[in-house]
């Protein structure tokens, strides 16, 4: 199997030597390379997304979760794609009228943690030893962005727009201790990253602590081979930053360009969001102390089973926790997983949120919090609709630091917005409309705006639309 | 919840010797038709069911149970996990749901392995799962994967309801590398090892590719004694498995099949049982392409005989062998099964691939009184157990809820966690 990886590396770092000569010998890449912006403060793949076809609506009759907290009966009044205003009697002058009555409306859904695009299925053995989902050559691979390799095509990214999910972010697996640079993409259908990419949102930076880095190279014959090792090599890169942030913009000589150091370098001042892998309570507590040794913040951990283990070191941190209802015991540090998790968080007044991992449950987020919240409601909590619908919308938003435009619907938040059959939290209602910026861009009663993957085309035994 | 919660503690304290036991005020899905009966009386007595009947009288010195209205099930049926074979996946020395080398292929048989201390046994048991087929992985010797055995959770230890109760086949291209990379190989073994389970004698002893031990194992197989259990998903494969049971006059039940809604009048014609995945709407493989959520919808319609399995990644398949189970039903619910056909899918219906609906999978007389009392609708996620009984006893804690108890918020203590 070694052997396997070995050839399989080999071919592919040739594959990918060849292209970078072809482009460098292009003379149009050396006349563009003239122009470019200086490299550090450009974004060299800038999102091209623009906003389907939208009219100004007026959502009339539905009952309202605002994200926020809030359930109302009352109308909602989208222009120019974001939230004018909501109530009754709203001016409706040029806007089209859905009738949402006897249905639920609420802020599009927002996964945290998706591996769409990288992890597409199907999975063939293509992938097997070069998966697309992380760079493994490394313990430190914050030089790789996720976004260099999502796939559009992936059928998982129209389902989980069928779930109601507007936004999700697509973050490297947990094998290095530091994954790379994430991306937060729009489900909305293009043919490119950078068709999805949501406009201004910040990078974030996944970490990944406990078994499955140590677990990798260890075993591969590398450090890390144990969690204090995984310490020892995570202070000595964020130093190692510490040291490449003073020179950046500041006087004299630039410091040499080194990628992985400007990834940390934008973590230390705040620009990336760190997004860090863990499941023990011990684990995150030692994290915690990291990210203060170096002045950063970790905006959240995820998986995070034992989250309900420290509610307060969470609440003090600011940090969240991006946790399953469910998935516990498949590995030591999952163990101690209970479905009580995201409410004793939520109920200590820290930040808890739902998130997938899985293209599956990527099309169910409100599933997964409804029996996060059945859990905590037979322990004694309240948890109304309002409040644990924050779960899947305000405090992803939070966690990606993009609170202020979308996981809300109130005016001048964008039109993100999910019209349900029903109550979200039953397993019977469907997401029968779901609008981005305020534009349609699925209508489970309309083949017309059920869109599909190309992958999906000219196969016989692919259900028809 | 509150009464039955209370009433259960008082049944903990009791003696659990014969005694008769009544569920008053039940919305009682007997699985026996496909409405509830209201406001029902299950009387059962010395672990088995006695009546359901609507107003029922509670039989004189009854322990009663009030349900307050809410909906009483049979006990859930699994009808493929790996429960009592996997501890921690992640950790080797805890898994015993395959062999990766070694001889034995048909012979392996899992009911050597089952640990009935499993925390995931209990996790199951409170959540409602009474019943389970437990299937081995695939093996190395491929296609077969060894005998299941059907388990019934009680919780005193004696957890083997009946061995061998199937044996398990694997075929398709994610496990087609160990017969040389062609499904066509697959079957050809497979033909090949019932040919040589049938009529040994007449193949020079040079030529068998079985080994003794294999033979006995697919003896029972010939003779219809048990199904040949063959994971399957792409329409293709499903066609072969029924042209083998056709040749070889052997009863088959289908395990995944992605794609059997593809096959449906066929299968449905042939009483053919699928087992599948009613989450699954992604092709995780080249074999899934045709994966739909309304797969069960559609099969049921057809008449095909079906019960679920939930494999969630691997994760549900064994850590949420009940509440996955009952998502998955509300899925296929959701998804154009009616609602009587979902439940009836991971109770009796489960129940009935096995062999086992004489004493599983329905409130009814001289059934196991493995019962469940749900605080709402039992295919909404958000529902749980608010008392599951086993032999009319109610069942224990588990890691889960001693871990949530010690962690409970809103109480100050003293002491560190490891001390209440």
């Amino acid at each position: 199997m070694r052997g396997d990886m070995k050839e399989s590396g080999i071919i592919r770092r040739v594959t990918l030597a060849l292209a970078v000569a072809a482009l460098v010998a292009s003379p149009v890449a050396a006349k563009k390379k003239e122009k470019h912006a200086p490299p550090v403060l450009a974004d060299p793949w800038p999102s091209t997304y623009r906003p389907l076809p939208r009219t100004d609506m007026l959502i009339v009759g539905a009952t309202v979760l605002d994200g926020a907290g809030g359930r109302l009966e009352g109308d909602v009044l989208v222009r120019d794609g974001r939230i004018a205003a909501i109530g009754r009697d709203l001016d409706r002058t040029g806007a089209a009228v859905v009738d949402g009555r006897g249905k639920w409306l609420t802020p599009g859904i927002i996964d945290v943690h998706s591996h769409n695009g990288t992890f597409v299925v199907p999975l063939t053995s293509v992938d097997d030893h070069a998966s697309d989902v992380t760079e493994i050559s490394d313990p430190n691979v914050a030089d790789t962005w996720i976004e260099h390799a999502i796939n559009p095509q992936d059928v998982a990214f129209t389902r989980a727009l069928s779930g109601g999910v507007t936004t999700l972010q697509v973050l490297p697996g947990s094998t290095p201790l530091i994954g790379g640079r994430s991306v937060v993409l729009k489900t909305v259908p293009a043919t490119t990253m950078q068709g999805m990419k949501f406009p201004g949102a910040p990078q974030g930076l996944k970490m990944a602590c406990g078994e499955n880095p140590k677990g990798h190279f260890g075993e591969a014959g590398r450090a890390p081979n144990s969690r204090q090792g995984e310490l020892a090599l995570l202070r000595a890169a964020f130093s190692a930053a510490q040291d490449y942030t003073p020179h950046r913009g500041g006087k004299g000589k630039p410091p040499r360009r080194d990628l992985k150091l400007e990834t940390l370098a934008a973590v230390l001042a705040g620009d990336i969001r760190v997004q860090m892998h863990c499941y023990r309570a011990d684990d995150m507590a030692v994290m915690l102390g990291l990210a203060r040794e170096f002045g950063f913040r970790i905006a959240a951990f995820h998986h995070a089973v034992e989250a309900y283990k420290i509610p307060a070191l969470l609440r003090e941190a600011g940090t969240c926790a991006a946790v399953w209802p469910d998935w516990w015991g498949f590995k030591m540090e999952a163990a101690d997983g209970i479905r009580e998790n995201a409410a004793f968080v939520d109920a200590a007044g820290a930040c808890a949120m739902m998130h997938s991992d899985s293209p599956q449950i990527g099309q169910r987020l409100t599933i997964e919090a409804a029996k996060a919240a059945g859990a905590g409601r037979r322990a004694g909590l309240s948890l109304p609709p309002e409040t644990i619908i924050g779960w899947v919308t305000r405090n992803p938003a939070k966690a990606l630091g993009l609170e202020t435009s979308i996981g809300t619907i109130a005016p001048g938040y964008n039109a993100d917005l999910v019209l349900w059959s029903g109550d979200p939290f039953s397993i019977y209602s469907h997401a029968d409309r779901v609008y981005v910026d305020g534009a349609l861009v699925y209508d489970r009663a309309d083949p017309a705006y059920r869109p599909r993957a190309d992958f999906e085309l000219g196969r016989p035994q692919v259900a028809p639309r | 919840m509150k009464p039955a919660f209370f009433l259960a503690l008082a049944l903990l304290a009791q003696p659990a010797q014969a005694e008769t036991l009544a569920i008053v005020h039940a919305k009682a899905w007997t699985m026996t038709a496909d409405a509830p009966v209201e406001n029902a009386t299950i009387v059962a007595r010395d672990g088995r069911i006695v009546s359901v009947t609507a107003g029922g009288a509670v039989p004189a010195g009854a322990r009663v149970i009030d349900a307050a209205g809410r909906p009483v099930t049979p006990g859930l049926v699994n009808a493929a996990t790996q429960l009592g074979l996997v501890e921690v996946s992640g950790a080797r020395e805890t898994n015993d749901q395959s062999v990766a080398s070694g001889a034995l292929g048909a012979a392996f048989d899992v009911q050597y392995g089952l640990n009935p201390n499993s925390t995931l046994i209990a996790q199951a048991r409170a959540d409602g799962v009474t019943e389970a087929m437990v299937y081995p992985g695939s093996s190395a010797g491929a296609p077969f994967s060894g005998r299941g055995a059907l388990i019934h959770l009680a919780e005193d230890g004696d957890i083997l309801d009946r061995p061998q109760a199937a044996l398990f086949a694997v075929v398709g291209g994610g496990s087609a590398g160990k017969v040389g990379g062609s499904r066509a190989a697959q079957w050809l073994l497979l033909r090949n090892a019932l040919d040589e389970a049938r009529a040994p004698q007449t193949i020079d002893p040079r030529e068998r590719l079985l080994g003794r031990l294999d033979r006995a194992g697919l003896a029972p197989v010939l003779d219809r004694r048990i199904p040949l259990v063959i994971a399957a998903e792409r329409e293709s494969d499903i066609r072969q498995a029924l042209d083998l049971a056709r040749d070889y006059a052997i009863r088959i039940v289908i395990l995944g099949g992605a794609e059997a809604w593809r096959v449906k009048a066929e299968l449905a014609a042939r009483r053919v049982p699928v087992i599948l995945d009613p989450m699954l709407n992604l092709p995780l493989g080249f074999d899934q392409l045709g994966a739909r959520l309304d797969n069960a919808a559609l099969l049921g319609a057809a008449g095909v005989p079906i019960a679920f399995t939930v494999p969630g990644f691997g994760i549900h398949l064994s850590y949420n062998a009940g509440s996955a189970l009952r998502e998955g039903a509300g899925i296929a619910a959701a998804n154009g099964l009616p609602y009587a056909a979902a439940l009836r899918a991971i109770t009796r219906g489960a129940a009935e691939v096995w062999g086992a609906d004489d004493r599983q999978g329905s409130i009814a007389a001289g059934r196991t009184a493995d019962l469940v009392i749900w605080d709402g609708d039992p295919l909404e996620p958000s529902s749980g157990p608010a008392l599951v009984l086993i032999g009319g006893k109610p069942v224990g804690a588990t890691r889960q809820t001693e871990l949530r108890d010690r962690y409970r918020p809103g109480r100050e203590h003293p002491l560190p966690p490891a001390y209440r």
